[in-house]
C-alpha cells in the first residue's frame, strides 16, 4: 500500500511551489483590511483630530440610540391551537417524494406546522430509509419565493374563479369544434391522477396525454417491448449481484431508481467479520461518474463506444457459454471486456449488465446478454416493472410536429418544462407559440410557463395530497404538511374543476383507493383502518389480487385516451420472461456498428446528471447549487469536463490554487455554449462532459440574487437517434474563447499535506488477513515498539455516562452527498455562495474528500532512485509519473467532519474556553463564547473547522442565503442557533438529537436503545455507511463493529488525538498483481490507438 | 423564599397568607393533602371550594345539600349513570347546571382517591376566609397605586406652583407700584419672567449650575428605571424585577392562587416539551365562556379575552374575528440557550417556583430570579436529580457515579450538567 499515492486534484499531485505554498495558509485570504483602508475616500480627506472626535461622538450616540431599542419580547400564541401541535415538540407526517424523476419515501418533520427536514421512511420497501441530496434539499424548495402567489393570464395576476371561467370556456369552444387537446406531462405514477386525467378526457374527448422525460428511458422500454412483448422498464436487484457491469449507467446517482440501487447495491460491498466477499463491479463509461468512481475495474470508453462495448461483451459472454456471436469491431477495453465476461459467465444468475444508453439497439443487446446469461427472474424483475420512467420519446416528436403544424389547440404542461429540455432539434419554443391555447400547471413561471397563456400553480408536493404506484405492487402516498403557502391549487383538483368535478382530491383519493387498492390486500379488514395505516406508514405493499387491473391502469400510459374502467387490459405475460424468443440481435449490431465516432479534430459530448442538480428542476435551491459535486468538487457552476491529457498544451490545467480555468466555445450541430473547461482524470481520451441542469435563466430569483444566470443549458445538445434521444453527441465542436473564469471548487481547500488518511485493500488481501491495508500504528518508545492506541500522553478522561462514537464505512459509501444537504438543513448552515466558496469559506460542517488514486508504477519506484541520483526535483518527478495515471484514476470517498477527538488539539489552543469537550465525548463548540481568533481551525489536524466570516443573515451580498427571506427562514431548525459572523463552526454529532433521545428514554424512564438516536448524516445516508452510538454501550452496533472489525482505522491515529471517530477500510474487489499488469498493457493499447 | 421579603409592603399579605397556609397545612393529614393534589389536579379547573360557581357549583356547604356522603362518592365516579338513572337530586342538579355533564372519573380516581378528595371538600382549608379577602383587597389597593402616575402627580405639584408663582409676582408687582405711586417714585417696568429669569441666573450662576446638574441627574436615573422597566435585566438586589404591563391585566393570584387551578392546566407544554407553553386563547375560554364578570376589573378585563377569540357573549357564539393577544414575555433566554421545560419539571422533579417564583402570589407577573448562565450552573452545582436512582435511564451512570464519588451528593454537574453542549448549540 506505501507505494500507492493519493491525490485531491492535479495541483496536490503535482506539487508544485505555489501550491504547497498556498495549501500552508490555512485561510487563503488576507483579512480584508485593505478593502477599508483602502477606501479612498477616507485617504483624500484627511481626517482630523476634530473629524475624529466628531466621528467618536457621532457614534456613541447613535449605538446608545440604537441600545435604546425596547428588548420586549412579544409571545404570541395561538387562538384555537390545533389539537396536534404541541408547541417546541416535533410533528412527524410519512409522505413522498416525486418529482418525475426520483422518488422516495420519506417522512416529514414539522414543527409549529412548518416542514423543515425531510428524512428517509424505513417502512418503505423501495427506498428503505434513504434519500438523495435532491430529496433532502426538496424541503427548501417548498419555501421558494419565486413560486407563483396566484393563477396568472397573459403575464398578469388573476383569480382561480376567472382563470377556471375563461379556461373553461375555451376549453369547451376547442371540445365543441373537436379540437385537439394534449396534456403533456413527465412520468406520472399517481393512479388517481390517472382517473383524474381519464375523468378529464371524458369530458373533453380530443384529449390526449403524452408523457415526456428530460432524461427518458424510452429506448428501454422500446427493447423490453422487443424482447418480452411488454413496454416496462424492469426492477433491477442489485443486492442478488455478485459481478454487475454498467455501461455508462450512473445508477448509484442518477440512472432509474439510484436511492433503490445504491442501498442495494452497498449490501453487496459490505464486508465484515461474517461476510468475506462481496460483489465485483465493472464499468465502462465517458465521464468520470459517481457510479465509476466506486467501480473496481473502470475503462474510460468514448460515447460511440458504449454500443460496441455492449456488442463485444455480449460476444465474449457468447463465447464461453455458448451462443452466436454479432458482428463486431476490436475495442481498446477488450481485455477487461473478457475479464468482465468470464467474471459474469461464472456467476450465471447471479450477475448484472446494465447500460445507461436511451438506445432501443444498445439496450436490446444488453437484454440479450442478461437473457444468456439466465438473469431475468433473479437480479432483474421484469414481472414487478418500475413505472417511474414512461416518457415516449416518439410520441413526444410526434406531438412537437402536430404542434408545429397547428394542429393542436390546446397543450396543458403538468411537471415538465419542455421549452428548457428538449432538444435543440425539435424546435419546441416554436411550436409551443403556435398552440391555440397554453396552460401551464406549474409552480413558478419557468421557461415553458412564461410562454403559457395561463398558469395554474399547482402546490408544491409538501402542501399536497397524492398517491403513488412506483413499482408494482408498491403503493404510497404523500399527505400535506403545511397549509398553502399561496394560493396555488393542487393541479388534479384543477383539472378535476375544468372536468366538471368538484370534489377535493383527498377524498377523491380515497375512493380511488377504496375501490382499487383496498381489494388488492387482505391485511385489513375495514377500508379506514387500511388508509389510515397507510397514510401512517407512507407507502406500503400489496399482494397479487387484483393487481392487473391496478397495473394497467398504472401502466396505460401509451394507451391514450386514458380511461379508467374501459381500459383496455393490458395482456399479461404469461409465458416466463427467459423463455421468450430471442429477438434478432443482428440488425441491433449492424446499427451499433455503423456509429461513427467523431473524427480527429472533434470531441464526443456526453450529458449527465450532476448528484446535486439533476435534471434541473430544483435549479433554484442554493443547498444543490452549493453542494460540490462528488468528483469535481465545483461548486455554483457546469463546465466541460475534458481529459487532462487531450487539454495540455491548449487550455488551463488549473494547477493553481484559484482555479482559473479556460472558457471554451462547444457546438453541436449549430447550437453553441459557453462554458469553462475543467480536467478530468478519468475523462475518455477524445470525450468531453456537460451536466445538464444548468442555465435556467427562468427557474426563480436565486440567479438575480447571485446576479448571474448559473451555468449553461446542455440540454439542446440532445440528438435524436434511433428515434429516440441520445443524451450526447459525437460531433462537438470545442472552441478556445480565449477567456478565463474562475472556479468555484472545494477539493483543494484543506489539504492534509500528502499524510496516510484513507486506508484501502483488495478483497483478496482482505481474505487473507482482515488487518490488510490497515497495519497498526506504532510507535517507538523505550520499551520497544508499541501500538499507538496503547500510547497516551495525557490521562484519559472520565466518560461515566454515554460516549458518543461514528464509524464510517468507506466500503459503503459511494460519495452521494446526501448527508451534506441533510446536515446543511438540520444544523442550519449557511449558504456562502460562489465567491466565497473561491475563498475557501464554504460552511458546510461535513464534506466528502474525494481522493484519485494512481498505481505509482514500479517505474515511478526506479525514477525516485534515478531521480535521486540525477538531481531531480521531486516536483519533476512527480510530474512523470502523474501523467499516463490521469487516464484511468481509483477513487476513494470520505466524508470529513469533526473526529471529536478525545485529546483534541483545537481545544487546548482557544484562549476563551469556547471550544472543550463534554462528559460524554463531544468536542463541543459554544459560539455564543467564541471570539474568532482561529486557533482552533488552524490546529485542527483534519481541516474540518468553519470560520463564520460574514453575517449571511443579513449581509445584502449573500441574499441567495435561504435566512435572508421570510419564506427561507421557516426552513431553519428551532433548536439550532443561527450563527453569525465570528465564530468557528464544526459538527455537533449532532447533539440536539442526542440532548431529545436521551430526553426521551428519561421521560420514558427506560434506558436508551441502540439506534434511537440518529445524526442527521446517518439517517440520511442510502447506503448505511454511517453508524453512531453509545461506545459505552457494549452492544451498541459501532461499538461491536470496532470490537469485531479490523478494518476499523482512525485517521492521523499516529499524533495521538484518539478520535471518537472511526473508519472502515475501503476494500477493492479487483487482483492487485493481474489488474496492474493488464492495467499497464491496456494503457498502451490506448495510447497507440490515439 | 427570599426574594418575598424584599418587597415587604407588596408582599406582606402573600407572607401573612403563606405562614397561615402553612399552619393550615402542618395540621392537616396526609390524607387531606393528598386530597387537595387531587382536587387541584381534577376539579378545581370546575369547582370553587367557596360559594362562587365557575364552571360547576361552588362547593361550599356541598355535603348539607347531596342526600350523602356515598351518593357524592357515586356521583363523582359516574354522574351520567346516576342522571340516566333517574336518581332524583342528580337529575336536578344535572338541570340546575344547563345539563353539562360532569366530567366521568371512574376511570381515572380510584375510590380511595374520591374519599380523599371528599374529605378535603368536607375540610377545606381557609384561604377564602379572612386572609383571602384581604389579600384581594390589597392587591387592588396595590393596583390603584399602580393606577395613579407619580410623574403626572409631580407635574400637576410643578404646575400649581409655577400658577402660584406667576400670580404672586403679579400680585408682588403691583404692590410694588402701589408702593411707588404713594412714594411718589416712577412706576417700575414691567419685566417679563423669561428677561427676570435670565438676570437671575446672571446673578445667581453656582446655583443655576447645581439646578441643572440635580435635574439631569434626576432625567439619567428616571430614564434608566425607565429602561429596566422595559425588559433591560435588572439585579434582584436591586429590587427592580422585571414585571411588564400585559394586554390583559391576567392575575395568576387570582387564577393559580385563590382558585387553585394547577400550572400545568393552562402551561400545558410544561412536560412535554421545552417551552411550558403559553395557553392558546380557548384554554381561556374553556371556563371564561361561563365566567364573564370579576369583583374589580375583571370584567372589563375577560371581555378583552372574548375580543381575542372573537366570542359574542350575548349571543353565545364565536362571530367575530380572532385577534390573538400579543402577551409579554417576562422570562427571557437568550436565542443561544436551550432550555427545555420537560427536563426540569418532569424529568429533574422541579417545582415551576424554583425558577419562577411563588407566581400564585402574583397579581402581576414579575421575573424574580436572574436567569442567568451563573445562577443556572449554581444551581445545577448544588442540586441532586430527584428519582435519578429509581429512573432506569440513569441506573449504570448512578452506580459509576457513586463509586467515584462515595458518599458525596451525586448532584446535576457530576453528571455532565454544566456541559456547554447541554444548553449552547
Amino acid at each position: 500500500m506505501a507505494t500507492k499515492k493519493y491525490w485531491k486534484g492535479l495541483e496536490e499531485l503535482n506539487n508544485n511551489p505555489e501550491f504547497v505554498q498556498k495549501a500552508n495558509n490555512e485561510f487563503a485570504e488576507q483579512l480584508p483590511v485593505e478593502k477599508f483602508l483602502g477606501d479612498k475616500s477616507l485617504e483624500n480627506d484627511g481626517t482630523n483630530r476634530r473629524d475624529f472626535l466628531k466621528f467618536l461622538g457621532f457614534s456613541v450616540t447613535a449605538a446608545s440610540l440604537a441600545a435604546c431599542e425596547t428588548p420586549v419580547n412579544k409571545a404570541i400564541p395561538y387562538v384555537v391551537k390545533p389539537e396536534e401541535i404541541t408547541p417546541g415538540v416535533a410533528n412527524w407526517y410519512a409522505s413522498t417524494y416525486f418529482d418525475g424523476n426520483d422518488y422516495a419515501s420519506i417522512i416529514v418533520k414539522t414543527r409549529e406546522g412548518r416542514p423543515i427536514k425531510i428524512e428517509g421512511n424505513d417502512l418503505s420497501g423501495i427506498t428503505k430509509g434513504g434519500t438523495n441530496a435532491r430529496v433532502q434539499a426538496s424541503v427548501l424548495s417548498l419555501y421558494d419565493s419565486s413560486r407563483l402567489s396566484a393563477p396568472m393570464a397573459n403575464g398578469n395576476l388573476t383569480t382561480w374563479a376567472t382563470a377556471d371561467k375563461e379556461i373553461g370556456n375555451k376549453l369547451a369552444a376547442i371540445a365543441a369544434k373537436g379540437g385537439a387537446i394534449r396534456i403533456l406531462s413527465s412520468t406520472i405514477i399517481s393512479p388517481s391522477t390517472k382517473a383524474v386525467i381519464a375523468e378529464f378526457t371524458a369530458k373533453y374527448p380530443t384529449t390526449k396525454l403524452v408523457t415526456y422525460d428530460a432524461v427518458s428511458f424510452s429506448g428501454m422500454a422500446k427493447a423490453n417491448a422487443q424482447t418480452f412483448g411488454q413496454e416496462v422498464i424492469p426492477s433491477y436487484n442489485f443486492d442478488k449481484a455478485e459481478i454487475i457491469v454498467g455501461i455508462g449507467a450512473d445508477f448509484l446517482a442518477n440512472w432509474l431508481s439510484p436511492i433503490e440501487t445504491a442501498n442495494q447495491y452497498a449490501k453487496t460491498r459490505k464486508v465484515g467479520k461474517n461476510k468475506k466477499s462481496m460483489s465485483r463491479h465493472y464499468q465502462f463509461e465517458s465521464i468520470l461518474s459517481l457510479t465509476g468512481a466506486n467501480a473496481d475495474y473502470r475503462e474510460p470508453v468514448k460515447v460511440s463506444e458504449h454500443g460496441k462495448v455492449a456488442v463485444n461483451l455480449y460476444n465474449a459472454v457468447a463465447k464461453i457459454v455458448g451462443g452466436s456471436s454479432l458482428s463486431s469491431s476490436a475495442l481498446a477495453c477488450d481485455a477487461t471486456i473478457a475479464k468482465a465476461a468470464k467474471d459474469l459467465a461464472d456467476h450465471k444468475g447471479k450477475s448484472l449488465v446494465v447500460s445507461g444508453s436511451n438506445d432501443m439497439y444498445v439496450q436490446l443487446v444488453v437484454n440479450g446478454i442478461n437473457q444468456m446469461l439466465d438473469n431475468y427472474g433473479k437480479t432483474i424483475d421484469i414481472e414487478n416493472p418500475n413505472y417511474t420512467r414512461q416518457g415516449d420519446d416518439a410520441a413526444f416528436a410526434a406531438l412537437v410536429s402536430e404542434m408545429a403544424g397547428g394542429k393542436v389547440d390546446a397543450l396543458i404542461t403538468y411537471n415538465t418544462n419542455p421549452v428548457y429540455t428538449a432538444p435543440a432539434a425539435l424546435k419546441f419554443a416554436e411550436a409551443y407559440n403556435k398552440v391555440g391555447l397554453r396552460i401551464s400547471l406549474a409552480d413558478r413561471a419557468d421557461e415553458t410557463a412564461a410562454m403559457a397563456h395561463y398558469i395554474c400553480p399547482d402546490h408544491n408536493y409538501l402542501e399536497s395530497w397524492n398517491d403513488f404506484n412506483p413499482k408494482k405492487a408498491h403503493y404510497s402516498l404523500s399527505q400535506p404538511t403545511i397549509s398553502p403557502l399561496f394560493s396555488t391549487r393542487q393541479a388534479q383538483e384543477t383539472l378535476l374543476k375544468w372536468s366538471g368535478n368538484n370534489s377535493d382530491y383527498h377524498s377523491y383519493i380515497q375512493k380511488n383507493w377504496m375501490e382499487r387498492v383496498f381489494p388488492m390486500q387482505g391485511k385489513y379488514m375495514g377500508f379506514n383502518d387500511f388508509w389510515n395505516h397507510s397514510l401512517h406508514d407512507g407507502a406500503i405493499e400489496v399482494g397479487k389480487g387484483g393487481e392487473m387491473e391496478m397495473n394497467g391502469m398504472a401502466d396505460s400510459v401509451k394507451a391514450a385516451p386514458v380511461a379508467v374502467k374501459g381500459d383496455k387490459k393490458k395482456e399479461e405475460p404469461k409465458e416466463e420472461a427467459k423463455s421468450v424468443a430471442k429477438v434478432d440481435l443482428g440488425e441491433a449490431a449492424a446499427k451499433i456498428a455503423a456509429v461513427k465516432g467523431a473524427g480527429e479534430s472533434a470531441f464526443e459530448l456526453a450529458l449527465y446528471e450532476k448528484v446535486g442538480i439533476g435534471n434541473g428542476n430544483q435549479a433554484n435551491n442554493p443547498w444543490l447549487q452549493e453542494l460540490p459535486d462528488p468528483i469535481t468538487k465545483i461548486t455554483w457552476d457546469n463546465y466541460v469536463t475534458m481529459s487532462p491529457l487531450d487539454m495540455e498544451g491548449k487550455y488551463d490545467l488549473m494547477q493553481r490554487q484559484d482555479r482559473e480555468a479556460s472558457v471554451v466555445n462547444v457546438t453541436v450541430s449549430g447550437t453553441t455554449i459557453k462554458l469553462p473547461v475543467v480536467p478530468q482524470p478519468g475523462q475518455a481520451r477524445g470525450t468531453i462532459g456537460i451536466a445538464v441542469g444548468y442555465g435556467r435563466d427562468k427557474a426563480g430569483n436565486l440567479s438575480l440574487r447571485t446576479g448571474t444566470v448559473i451555468g449553461q443549458n446542455a440540454y439542446p445538445f440532445i440528438q435524436l437517434m434511433n428515434g429516440s434521444m441520445m443524451y450526447g453527441a459525437l460531433d462537438a465542436k470545442v472552441e478556445d474563447a480565449n477567456e478565463k473564469v474562475e472556479m468555484a471548487g472545494t477539493q483543494v481547500h484543506h489539504t492534509l499535506m500528502g499524510r496516510d488518511i484513507v486506508k484501502e485493500t483488495v478483497l483478496s488481501e482482505y481474505q487473507k488477513d482482515a488487518k490488510a491495508g490497515n497495519p497498526d500504528e506504532m510507535l517507538v518508545t523505550h520499551s520497544g515498539k508499541v501500538k499507538m492506541s496503547e500510547v497516551d500522553l495525557w490521562d484519559s478522561f472520565d466518560r461515566p455516562g454515554h460516549k458518543w462514537g461514528m464509524t464510517i464505512d468507506l466500503n459503503s459509501c459511494i460519495g452521494c452527498g446526501s448527508c451534506v444537504v441533510s446536515c446543511t438543513a438540520e444544523n442550519n448552515v449557511a449558504v456562502v455562495g460562489k465567491t466565497q466558496v473561491m475563498k475557501t469559506r464554504e460552511m458546510h460542517w461535513l464534506r466528502i474528500d474525494r481522493y484519485y488514486t494512481t498505481k505509482w508504477p514500479n517505474e515511478g519506484k526506479k525514477a525516485k532512485e534515478k531521480a535521486h541520483e540525477d538531481g531531480v526535483g521531486a516536483i519533476d518527478m512527480y510530474l512523470d509519473m502523474e501523467n499516463p495515471e490521469a487516464l484511468n484514476p481509483k477513487v476513494v470517498f470520505q466524508p470529513m467532519l469533526c473526529q471529536h477527538c478525545n485529546h483534541a488539539p483545537c481545544e487546548n489552543v482557544c484562549p476563551v474556553l469556547a471550544t472543550n469537550h463534554s462528559s460524554d465525548g463531544l468536542n463541543q463548540m459554544t459560539y455564543n463564547r467564541c471570539v474568532g481568533t482561529r486557533y482552533c481551525a488552524n490546529n485542527c489536524p483534519y481541516k474540518v473547522r468553519r470560520f463564520n466570516w460574514f453575517n449571511y443573515n443579513a449581509n445584502p451580498d449573500f441574499t441567495f442565503n435561504p435566512t435572508q427571506d421570510d419564506l427561507g427562514r421557516m426552513v431553519l431548525n428551532p433548536d439550532v442557533v443561527v450563527r453569525s459572523r465570528g465564530v468557528m463552526e464544526k459538527c455537533s454529532m449532532c447533539v440536539q438529537r442526542i440532548q431529545g433521545g436521551k430526553l426521551d428514554a428519561k421521560k420514558a424512564e427506560r434506558k436508551l436503545k441502540d439506534g434511537e438516536i440518529k445524526t442527521a448524516c446517518q439517517q440520511s445516508c442510502p447506503t448505511n455507511a454511517i453508524i453512531f452510538g453509545d461506545l459505552n454501550d457494549e452492544e451498541s452496533a459501532v461499538a461491536v463493529l470496532r470490537k469485531e472489525d479490523a478494518r476499523n482505522f482512525y485517521v492521523l491515529e499516529e499524533i495521538g488525538t484518539k478520535p471518537a471517530l472511526s473508519y472502515l477500510t475501503k476494500v477493492r474487489n479487483c487482483e492487485e498483481a493481474e489488474f496492474a499488469a493488464e492495467h499497464n498493457e491496456v494503457k498502451e493499447g490506448k495510447e497507440s490507438a490515439l | 423564599m427570599d426574594t418575598l421579603f424584599k418587597k415587604p409592603k407588596k408582599q406582606i399579605f402573600a407572607i401573612f397568607s403563606f405562614l397561615f397556609l402553612s399552619l393550615i397545612l402542618s395540621t392537616n393529614n396526609a390524607f387531606a393533602a393528598d386530597g387537595e393534589k387531587i382536587f387541584k389536579q381534577n376539579c378545581a379547573v370546575c369547582h370553587s371550594l367557596g360559594k362562587n360557581k365557575l364552571t360547576g357549583p361552588g362547593l361550599e356547604g356541598v355535603m348539607t345539600r347531596v342526600p350523602g356522603e356515598k351518593w357524592l362518592h357515586d356521583w363523582i365516579k359516574n354522574n351520567k349513570a346516576m342522571v340516566a338513572a333517574g336518581d332524583a337530586y342528580a337529575v336536578k342538579v344535572f338541570n340546575e347546571n344547563n345539563k353539562a355533564d360532569m366530567t366521568v372519573f371512574a376511570a381515572t380516581l380510584s375510590d380511595e382517591d374520591i374519599t380523599a378528595v371528599i374529605s378535603y371538600i368536607k375540610n377545606p382549608p381557609p384561604p377564602p376566609g379572612p386572609t383571602g379577602a384581604t389579600g384581594a383587597t390589597g392587591g387592588a389597593v396595590v393596583a390603584q397605586e399602580q393606577g395613579v402616575n407619580p410623574l403626572a402627580v409631580l407635574i400637576g405639584v410643578i404646575a400649581f406652583l409655577i400658577v402660584i408663582v406667576a400670580v404672586l409676582r403679579g400680585v408682588r408687582h403691583s404692590l410694588k407700584n402701589l408702593q411707588n405711586e404713594k412714594m411718589g417714585l416712577p412706576e417700575e417696568e414691567a419685566v417679563g419672567p423669561w428677561t427676570e429669569l435670565k438676570q437671575w441666573i446672571g446673578s445667581h450662576k453656582r446655583t443655576t449650575a447645581v439646578i441643572v446638574l440635580i435635574i439631569i441627574g434626576g432625567l439619567l436615573t428616571s430614564g434608566w428605571y425607565g429602561l429596566k422597566g422595559i425588559g433591560v435585566y435588572a439585579d434582584p438586589d436591586q429590587k427592580m424585577e422585571y414585571h411588564p404591563e400585559q394586554p390583559i391585566a391576567f392575575s395568576h393570584k387570582i387564577h393559580a392562587g385563590d382558585n387553585a387551578i394547577n400550572c400545568q392546566y393552562c402551561h400545558s407544554g410544561v412536560e412535554r416539551s421545552k417551552t411550558a407553553g403559553i395557553p392558546s386563547v380557548n384554554v381561556c375560554m374553556n371556563c371564561h365562556k361561563g365566567i364573564s364578570k370579576g369583583p374589580n376589573t375583571g370584567t372589563a378585563e375577560i371581555a378583552k379575552i372574548y375580543a381575542a377569540a372573537g366570542w359574542d357573549p350575548d349571543k353565545g357564539e364565536y362571530n367575530k374575528p380572532e385577534r390573538p393577544i400579543k402577551w409579554i414575555k417576562v422570562h427571557n433566554l437568550q436565542d443561544f440557550v436551550f432550555f427545555s421545560h420537560q427536563q426540569h419539571v418532569k424529568v429533574g422533579k422541579q417545582e415551576c417556583a424554583t425558577c419562577h417564583g411563588e407566581v400564585k402570589e402574583m397579581t402581576t407577573v414579575a421575573q424574580v430570579k436572574p436567569l442567568t448562565m451563573g445562577w443556572c450552573i449554581d444551581c445545577h452545582r448544588k442540586t441532586e436529580v430527584p428519582g435519578m436512582k429509581d429512573n432506569p435511564y440513569y441506573e449504570s451512570l448512578h452506580k459509576r457515579l457513586a463509586e467515584k464519588y462515595k458518599g458525596q451528593p451525586i448532584t446535576v454537574d457530576k453528571m455532565g450538567g454544566i456541559d456547554c453542549v447541554r444548553c449552547h448549540y
